[in-house]
Formats: structure tokens, sequence, C-alpha cells
């Protein structure tokens, strides 16, 4: 298990993290949301040891992380940083030799994650010369390449195309299988949803909502309906009982219902407006989870 | 991994990194030609003979037997060469066949034509002066008798001339403070680079500063060691060959001498040196953090320059127990050999502790620094900083 617990982080006055505690299992992703400033670097550079906590720890396996334990770590930070002169291969060689890999088993690991992160034809040129993208690339195989037992990856995702997004995703699930607990902070809630098992929300200095995307909607109470009923007039389920308007437009309507509503009542209703031609519950995105949760 | 391990990792990038660097290769090329320049020129310059030709218009055959006497009074290998008449003379003088030429040497009114006045002139005079002597004691009948031989009799036949030692050791203080200001450049740049491209947050979470601080001190400094030993070889071999120095015992003392004050010099500096450098992120920014202790390598210098014509002066050896400068000045005053053995110990104790001083105090700047990107760190900003 890699557990963050009861994370605190003062700035001046900027109380930026007042408990922030969550646990990641070996082999689970775990997507780590919050808005700008919410405090999700603070927290993974706490983790690395690059910032401080005034209290709380980070532990793995069951004791708190030190220097030797951070060695087994692939950390890639939000300030992305690789030596401008220096070739990939040669870059990547010393990364995965301070993490303590061996002579051969860099060497062999280098040729490995170079040609999985579409970098086989850039081992020798140096960093500076490649594109953002490519460099981006490299930082990741700069995280990966020492073959660690956890992954804290700031923001991976960002400045890649489709394909990097792809191949990036595919490294970080095959890893994830192999029983690597992966966190991954991100802006891009969509691909979240699509890879992560598990997601945490920062906000205000907390976790204000974590778990599985589908536990995050059903804690998030009353279910949603969307209901289109194209002949109805403006405000035709304002007198349901239980039911409260989240939208409507024209009759596209979403509903959202008191747990002791009967759905089948609203569709009675909505029946006794004309033509019904779509009903059927509404799964929020993670979007609006999200919005949600960090608006409350 | 160990943390002397990380340590060695970090020593063996430095070095690879500047071995494959054309710029390194190339300076250091240049300083080793630099040295067997000065050897050259020593040689060619610094020889205790020169000659001269002085052209003889008139007098007798003892004129040249005492010019070269004279000559070799002050030093000078002296050649004569007869002109016919006082034409052809200036003719030799202005072409500058002959570097003077003297006219009527025995007779009431000599003359002398040089181009300009210099060492000939004394020359001249003082065989002028001789013959008239000669002359005139002759013309009263006093027999001249030769001179008896003085002999010598050396009292401390181990005291060898310093001289050579001293110039040794002040071409090896040139050699140390070029190699102290580049190697502390190479420190200051790395140091940088690092912090410039961020790529210290990834190194950091692998290591502690002082590591990456230590590998980098090591790394730099034992390939400044191997240019200092490659120099001095080069130097040592080169001076014995072309015979400049002519006792290989006191000429390796002194460049081990010089070879030891180097790593004092340089455990100082780059320890100072990284530390100013973390506080600024930019290359840009690097001149005006490095002036100071850049300005004291200066001083230090020219010191030494001084103390070299003059090893027992009050300054030479006030400053030689004074931090930073002692790498600088010690070496030279060693070699004109008057330096007790107690003052030379004080002088080490006194850079070890500031050594300790400056990596303690040096290393927490630059640990409190090196995570502060953008902008400038004050040093007070640095000192209080939380530390990775
Ligand atoms: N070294 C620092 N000194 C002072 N304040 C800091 C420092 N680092 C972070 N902060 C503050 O802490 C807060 C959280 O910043 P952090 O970078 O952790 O947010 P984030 O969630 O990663 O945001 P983003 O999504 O924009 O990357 C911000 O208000 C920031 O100004
Ligand atoms: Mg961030």
């Amino acid at each position: 298990m890699l557990e963050f617990d009861g994370l605190v982080k003062t700035y001046g006055d900027n109380r930026v993290l007042q408990g922030v505690g969550f646990t990641v299992a070996p082999g689970q992703m775990f997507g780590f949301c919050g808005s700008n400033g919410a405090g999700k670097t603070t927290t993974m550079r706490i983790a690395m040891g690059l910032a401080r906590a005034d209290a709380g720890e980070v532990r793995w396996r069951g004791t708190a992380l030190d220097d030797a334990s951070r060695q087994r770590i692939g950390y890639m930070p939000e300030e992305r940083g690789l030596y401008p002169k220096m070739k990939v291969a040669d870059q990547l060689t010393y990364f995965a030799r301070l993490h303590g890999a061996g002579s051969a088993d860099a060497d062999r690991a280098v040729q490995e994650w170079t040609e999985r992160l579409g970098l086989a034809d850039k081992r020798g040129e140096r960093v500076e010369k490649l594109s953002l993208g490519n460099q981006q690339r490299v930082q990741l195989a700069a995280a990966l390449v020492s073959g660690p037992e956890v992954l804290i990856l700031d923001e991976p995702f960002s400045g890649l195309d489709p394909v990097g997004v792809d191949s990036l995703a595919d490294a970080l699930l095959e890893r994830c299988r192999a029983g690597v607990p992966v966190v991954f902070s991100s802006h891009q809630l969509d691909l979240v949803e699509r890879l992560c098992d598990a997601v945490g929300i920062l906000a205000r200095g907390r976790i204000v909502a974590s778990g599985t995307v589908p536990e995050l909607r059903r804690r998030e109470g009353g279910r949603q309906l969307r209901v289109v009923v194209p002949d109805a007039g403006p405000g035709w389920a304002d007198g349901v009982p239980g039911v409260r308007v989240v939208s409507e437009q024209r009759g596209d309507t979403v509903l959202e219902l008191d747990p002791a509503t009967d759905d089948q009542a609203v569709l009675a209703a909505a029946l006794r407006t004309g033509r019904v031609t779509h009903f059927a519950r509404r799964e929020p995105s993670l979007v609006e989870l999200f919005r949600e949760a960090v608006a409350a | 991994m160990s943390a002397a391990g990380q340590v060695r990792l970090v020593a063996r990038r430095e070095i690879t990194t500047r071995v494959r660097d054309k710029g390194f290769i190339i300076s250091s090329l240049v300083i080793v030609l630099l040295v067997v320049g000065v050897m050259i020129f020593q040689l060619v310059a610094g020889g205790r003979t020169s000659t001269t030709t002085i052209g003889v218009v008139g007098g007798n055959p003892s004129v040249e037997t005492a010019l070269q006497q004279a000559g070799e009074a002050s030093g000078t290998a002296v050649t004569v060469t007869e002109l016919p008449d006082e034409a052809a003379a200036r003719q030799a003088v202005s072409d500058g066949d002959v570097d003077g030429a003297v006219l009527d040497p025995v007779g009431d009114s000599p003359q002398l034509l040089v181009e300009s006045s210099g060492s000939v002139d004394d020359i001249v005079r003082s065989a002028v002066g001789a013959l008239s002597v000669g002359a005139q004691l002759a013309a009263q009948g006093v027999d001249l008798q030769p001179a008896p031989n003085v002999s010598v009799t050396e009292l401390d036949p181990s005291d060898e001339d310093d001289g050579p030692a001293v110039v040794v050791a002040l071409v090896g203080v040139v050699v140390l403070y070029g190699l102290l200001i580049l190697f502390g450049q190479f420190v200051a740049q790395g140091v940088v680079e690092e912090k410039s491209s961020r790529v210290v947050e990834l190194l950091l979470s692998t290591m502690k500063p002082w590591q990456l601080l230590a590998g980098k001190i090591l790394g730099l400094g034992v390939l400044g060691l191997a240019q200092m030993v490659l120099i001095a070889v080069v130097g040592v071999t080169g001076a014995l060959a072309l015979g400049v120095v002519s006792v290989p015992g006191q000429l390796i003392g002194t460049v081990l001498v010089v070879i030891g004050w180097f790593l004092v010099g340089y455990a100082f500096y780059a320890s100072v040196f990284a530390a100013a450098a973390s506080l600024v992120s930019r290359q840009e920014d690097l001149g005006s953090v490095l002036t100071p202790t850049t300005l004291l390598l200066v001083v230090g210098f020219f010191i030494s320059i001084q103390a070299g014509q003059d090893p027992g002066s009050g300054l030479a050896t006030v400053t030689s127990f004074v931090p930073g400068l002692t790498p600088l000045v010690m070496p030279v005053r060693m070699a004109a050999g008057d330096v007790p053995l107690w003052q030379v110990l004080l002088a080490v104790a006194i850079m070890a502790v500031a050594i300790a001083l400056v990596v303690r105090v040096g290393g927490r700047v630059y640990a409190g620094a090196l995570l502060r990107t953008g902008g400038k760190t004050k040093l007070r900003e640095a000192l209080t900083a939380e530390r990775a």
C-alpha cells in the first residue's frame, strides 16, 4: 500500500494542505484531480522528499518513505527537467543507475523503454534537439527505466499527442497490472475516468471525494434522469414531487430525484405531456462530479 | 544504491561529460602548449649569457681581449669584428651587423657608435678604461702581474640557488590560478545548468543535495588534478630536456608543492563557487555572484607574482595565511625556501578550517537555493529556506 496520511503543509499564510490522506493499492491506478493551485504538486513533492510536510507522512509498505525507498519510485516532476546537452540514451542510463539499477540492467531497460515510447531512433540525440513532446517522452522514460515499485507522475499526459497518450496509457496500465501502484495528476478528466481505478479530488486542502468513479456517482446521492419530451411546455416537471430540475432545454430535461422518489411516477408525469422520446438514468461524467465536489 | 555509490555516479557523469566536450579538450591542449611555450621563452630569453657583436676601427689586438673580458664581467659574450673605417662602421651599425662600433679605442678620444644606448656602452667603457689604465701603468714602467685567483668556499653546499625554484613556483602558480578559475567555472556552470534545466528536481528525488554537490566537486576535481599532473609532467620533462632547470630534485619538489596547494585551493574555491552559483537560475546571472570570489583569486594571483620578486616581504608573509590567498602565495614563499615548517602547517590548518566552514555554509546555501528556480535567491533566503 502507498499511503498518504494526514499531510499538512503551509506556505506563509497559505494553508495548502490541511490533512490530505488517501491510499493507493498495488496494481491500482489513482487519478489525482484538483483545481489549479489545489496542492497536487505539493503533495507529490512531499512524497518525493522535495518539500517537507508540516505534519503527516507518506508510507510505502507500512514504512515512511526515506531516501533509500524513494530510489524505488519513478517520479515525473511537473517542471520537466533533463540535461539539455546529454544524449537520450546516456541520460536515461544515468537516471536508471541513480535509482540503483546495475549497468547491464540499465542498458537493457533503456533499450526497452525507448522502443516502447517511440524513441528508438532518438537514442543518440541530444535532448535539447528533440521536440517538446519527445522530450516529454524521454521524461517519462526517465521515470520508468529503473523498473520502479511505485510511480508518481505529475501531469504526465500534458503535452502529448494522441498517439503519445495511448503509448503512455498502455505503459502505465501494463505497469499497473504488474502490481505497481500508480498515482498521476491530471486535468484531463476524461482520461482519468477512462484509465483510473480510483480517483481523488483535492479541494480546500483536503481530499473532498475519493473512490472509484461509480462509487463517486453513487455517493453523489441523487439519481439523475434524462427525459426528452418534445411536446411539453417549459416547467412541465416542476409539480412532480421529489424531483429537482437540473436543466431543461426545449423538452430535453435533466432531473434529479430524491432517493425516495419512484422513477415510474416521473415517467407517468412525462407521458401526460405527450410523446416521450427518451427516458433513461443519466450517469454524471467525472467532469460534473468534479465541479460538484470542488464547488461544494 | 548507497549514498557513496550515487556520489560516484555523479562524479563519473561530470568526468565523462567534460572529457567528451570539445571545448574542454581544446582548453586543455592550449594550457599544455602555453607551458611548453613559456619554457621555450625562458630558454631563449632567460639564458644567462647574451651575445653582442662589436665592431672595432683601429686599435691593437689587446682591444679584442679587453672587450671580451669586459663583456664576461657583465655576462655577455662579445664577438669582435675589425672594420676598415668610420663610414664602414656607421654602415654596419645602421645595418644591424654589429651592436656597436668603437672608433680609435686606444687613442685620446675614443668614440662609440650605437643605434641607441644600451649594454654595449658599459662594455666598451670599461674595456677602454682598462686599456687606458694598463697603458698608463706600462708607461710608468709598472710590471703588471696577473691578478690572483679567488678561491670559493661553499659554507652550505646544499643551499641551492632558489632563483630557478621560484621561477618554477611562479609558473606553477600561473597554472594553478588558471585551473582554479577554469574548474571553478565548470562547477558553477554545472550547478546553474542543473537549476536552469530543472533537472535538479529529478536528481534530488533520488539523492540529497550534499551528494550532488560532492559528486560534482569530486568529479571535476579529479579532472582538474589530472590536468594539473599532465601539465606538471609535460613541464618537468620539458624543463629537464631543454635544460631550463638543472636541479631535478628541487624542481620536482616545487611542482609537488604546487599540486598540493592546487588541491587545497580547489576544495575551497569549488565549494564557494558552487554555493554562489546555486543562488541564480540563469548562466547570464552567474557573473554577478561569482565576481567577489574571482576577485579574491585575482588578488591572490597578483600578490604571488609580487612575492616572486620579494618572497620575504611582509605582504607575502601575511597573505600566505589568509584563506583563499594561501594556495597562491604560499607555494612561491616555499620555493624561495625561507618558510619555517610551522608556518606551512599553520597555513594548511587555517585553510582546512576555512574549507570545513565553506563546505558547511556553502552546502546549506546550495541545499536551500537549489529548488528555488526562477530569479535570484538572496543568501539569507537560501540559508533559511526549507531544505529537501
Ligand atoms: N515553494 C512554494 N512557496 C510558496 N507557495 C507555494 C510553493 N509551492 C506551492 N505553493 C503554493 O501552494 C499552492 C498549491 O500549489 P501546487 O503547485 O501544489 O498546486 P497544483 O494542485 O499542483 O496546481 P496545478 O494544477 O496548477 O499544477 C499554490 O497556492 C501555490 O502558490
Ligand atoms: Mg501542479
